[in-house]
């Protein structure tokens, strides 16, 4: 064989591949390997070590393992499409694609966007404003007032107010980036985890209320009042939504989903 | 001769032994040439994979199986905010193309020759105020639509197993989509641009380490100007066009891969 490092002998029906060259679909094709080193693709398959091999039989396994869980699923397969793609799928989007490029005209023609005064660096206008999406991070900017600081330090702060502010952006969006990995299973609806969706009404409403301290100085509220209500208020909705949920589970959608998971139980 | 005037790869003889239309024999030797070039065949196998992919049929969806569309049907509206956040997406795409024809990146002169287009895009342009104002609109509205699309995958638990990483993907989506928000909020150079761009410096500035580099990088420096607003103009119309149109191909393509999460 061209190739060291095959070990052809644990192949019990390879003595026909024993001929020196030989093209990679059989003799058929007439194609030829580039030199005598180069292994067929037949052997690269049949390696017994390396990243190849290991990825040929990965993929062999998951082969395997799709089709018995396909023969020993009950899964009803149907025959044919509820909506046929064309025409029926393709008109009702097309309407509401349409529809909804016709809502933004028309609110652009109705409501036409501000255009303020030119760029003056020598006078700060009295109200700094980002664009509402970004009120949520510029309200994190804003949290100089809990920036704890240190009696070692005379009460000095242990970071700057900025400094704080952004790290509290970080925080923010690092938390909503490992819900998937906390939060496992198969469970789908609020009502089954009360938890869950009540940290989700709480992020919600802390979202619109970090924004109200964002613009902090259009809000009657005196500021210490503010920042309080700003965690308070998430809080709240938080638990109100907990014990709604909770009630709900007790109700007719939790003996729905335990029915549910009694046939098909979570992994 | 060793070579035999009919072996089995002259395709000329075995298309004049048989008997076939014009049609036929255009379409037969046109393949025939097209396949001694480019090799068609190898590349057939592909082609009816892909065709047999496309067409599969669907399985019976979850909630059709258990019967389950009378108790969830509220949920389904929700699940369109993510293809409205493209739609409007593609609209400020456009509209945004065609502003950038009229639009200078450049603080020069008084009041700046960036403001100065956005007035004469507005005021002497036709239709040029309109354009401003639905390119405007159509990020406002796809932001609105992404952040209650996230709030639907949330709650629905959408991001759960298979799903996670396309998760982290909307998060560095929608993240991108506010600096892409950010940076044309910069670009009209009038007072609100000004203040906003200020306290993005600032907000650098503050971070330690690489506070400084990144402010020379994203603003061109530690006060604004010039420099700044080229910097924005070519992240808002090159740089975050490309980056953000290419992951959401990806978002969608793995949605499609992977399927919708169905209410359960």
């Amino acid at each position: 064989m061209s190739d060291n490092t095959h070990t052809t002998e644990t192949e019990p029906d390879d003595s026909e591949h024993e001929s020196d060259l030989r093209s990679d679909g059989g003799k058929e094709t007439g194609i030829v390997a580039p030199d005598d080193e180069t292994p067929t693709w037949s052997e690269r398959k049949e390696r017994k070590v390396g990243l190849s091999r290991l990825t040929y039989e990965y993929f062999e396994r998951a082969r395997r393992e799709d089709q018995d869980l396909r023969t020993e699923s009950d899964y009803v397969e149907r025959d044919v499409l509820g909506f046929p793609t064309w025409p029926h799928e393709i008109i009702r989007n097309s309407a509401i694609s349409l529809f909804f490029v016709g809502m933004l005209i028309l609110i652009a023609a109705a409501l036409p966007p501000h255009f303020g005064a030119p760029a003056n660096p020598s006078q700060t206008p009295e109200i700094i404003l980002p664009d509402w999406y970004l009120y949520w991070s510029f309200g994190l900017l804003h949290l100089d007032p809990i920036n704890p600081g240190l009696a070692v330090l005379d009460g000095d702060k242990l970071m700057s107010d900025e400094l704080y502010g952004v790290l509290a952006n970080v925080v923010v969006v690092g938390a909503i980036a490992v819900v998937p990995f906390l939060n496992k299973g198969s469970a789908r609806r609020p009502v089954e985890e009360p938890f869950w969706a009540s940290i989700g009404v709480g992020g919600a409403v802390f979202s619109l209320t970090i924004s109200a301290l964002a613009i902090q100085n259009l809000i009657p509220i005196p500021l210490d009042l503010l920042v309080n209500m700003v965690f308070v208020l998430p809080l709240v909705s938080g638990v109100i939504a907990y014990a709604i949920l909770k009630t709900m589970r007790e109700g007719y959608m939790y003996g729905l989903n335990r029915r549910y998971y009694m046939l098909r139980p979570p992994k | 001769m060793s070579l035999k005037e009919r072996d089995e790869f002259d395709h000329n003889a075995w298309l004049k032994q048989k008997d076939l239309t014009p049609i036929e024999t255009v379409f037969l030797t046109t393949l025939v040439y097209l396949d001694r070039r480019f090799r068609i065949v190898d590349y057939l196998e592909l082609l009816e994979d892909a065709y047999y992919k496309v067409n599969l049929q669907m399985p019976k969806s979850h909630t059709e199986q258990y019967n389950l569309d009378n108790k969830f049907w509220y949920w389904y509206p929700l699940y369109s905010l993510g293809f409205f956040s493209l739609l409007a997406y593609i609209v400020a795409a456009v509209t945004g193309a065609l502003l950038g024809f009229y639009y200078s990146p450049s603080t020069a002169g008084d009041p700046t020759a960036a403001y100065a287009s956005m007035e004469a895009i507005m005021r002497d342009l036709q239709f040029g105020f309109m354009l401003r104002s639905i390119h405007r609109w159509a990020a406002q509205i796809m932001l609105a639509a992404v952040f209650l699309h996230m709030l639907r995958v949330y709650f629905t638990g959408s991001y759960k197993e298979p799903r996670e990483l396309n998760w982290l993907l909307g998060i560095i989506l929608i993240s991108l989509s506010m600096v892409f928000g950010y940076t044309g909020y910069l670009l009209p150079w009038n007072q609100l641009a000004f203040w906003a761009g200020q306290i993005g410096v600032e907000m650098a500035l503050a971070t330690p380490i690489v506070g400084e580099w990144a402010a020379q990088l994203l603003f061109g420096g530690f006060t604004l100007g010039e420099a700044t607003i080229v910097r924005m103009y070519i992240l808002h119309v090159f740089i975050l066009p490309f980056v953000v149109t290419a992951l959401i191909a990806l978002h969608i393509g793995i949605v499609w891969v992977q399927g919708i999460a169905e209410p359960h």
